[in-house]
């Protein structure tokens, strides 16, 4: 059995605005994508690095309200800002790292998302950007 | 330099100054209402009526 788990409960953070409240699921990937540098002799294939690919999918609930989340995603589509994602809302540390995408580029937005008798949510995802993992 | 105050409470203490981070669409924020510009509109130059432009 493990020793320590972690119960999902991160901070969200879009160009700076709290989405936390809104957010049900947040996924963070860090991808360096590999090139096959596989070459005569060799009896297993071999990769390289070659250039960061990450990505942040963020689930959250729709609402139109002043200042909440269409307020906050509508006029960043097609443009690059910064998200931070942190494990809890505790003080950034090394066991709590703020985990952050600079320059990282919104595609698109689902402006709409709308089921009968069900509460709006959408899914976006930020491309790109730079990688960092603060830890103060 | 461009001075901001903060309006919403999920940006931060409304009323403080909201200093950006790298990469922050500052013109996004403004637009969604979380925070507001101190610049003021530059005031036009006064100009004195003259025969010429009467």
């Amino acid at each position: 059995m493990a020793t320590s788990t972690y119960l999902s409960n991160p901070t969200v953070t879009v160009n700076s605005v709290a989405l936390t409240g809104f957010s049900t699921a947040a996924t963070l990937t860090r991808t360096n994508t590999a090139q096959d540098t596989t070459v005569f002799g060799n009896t297993a294939r071999v990769y390289s690095a070659t250039i960061e690919d990450n990505e942040l999918t963020v689930s959250l609930y729709m609402t139109y309200a002043a200042s909440e989340t269409y307020a906050t995603l509508a006029t960043l589509v097609g443009t690059a800002t910064t998200v931070v994602v942190k494990p809890t809302s505790a003080a950034t540390s090394a066991t709590n790292p703020g985990f952050t995408l600079t320059n990282t580029y919104l595609e698109s937005l689902p402006v709409i998302n709308a089921n009968l008798g069900e509460i709006s949510s959408i899914d976006i995802t930020f491309k790109g950007g730079t990688y960092t993992a603060a830890t103060s | 330099m461009s001075k901001y105050t903060i309006v919403s409470e999920l940006v931060g203490t409304p009323g403080e100054e909201f200093v950006p981070d790298e990469g922050i669409n500052v013109d996004a924020l403004i637009w969604g209402g979380f925070i507001k510009s101190d610049n003021k509109a530059l005031k036009s130059a006064k100009t004195e009526p003259t025969e010429e432009n009467q």
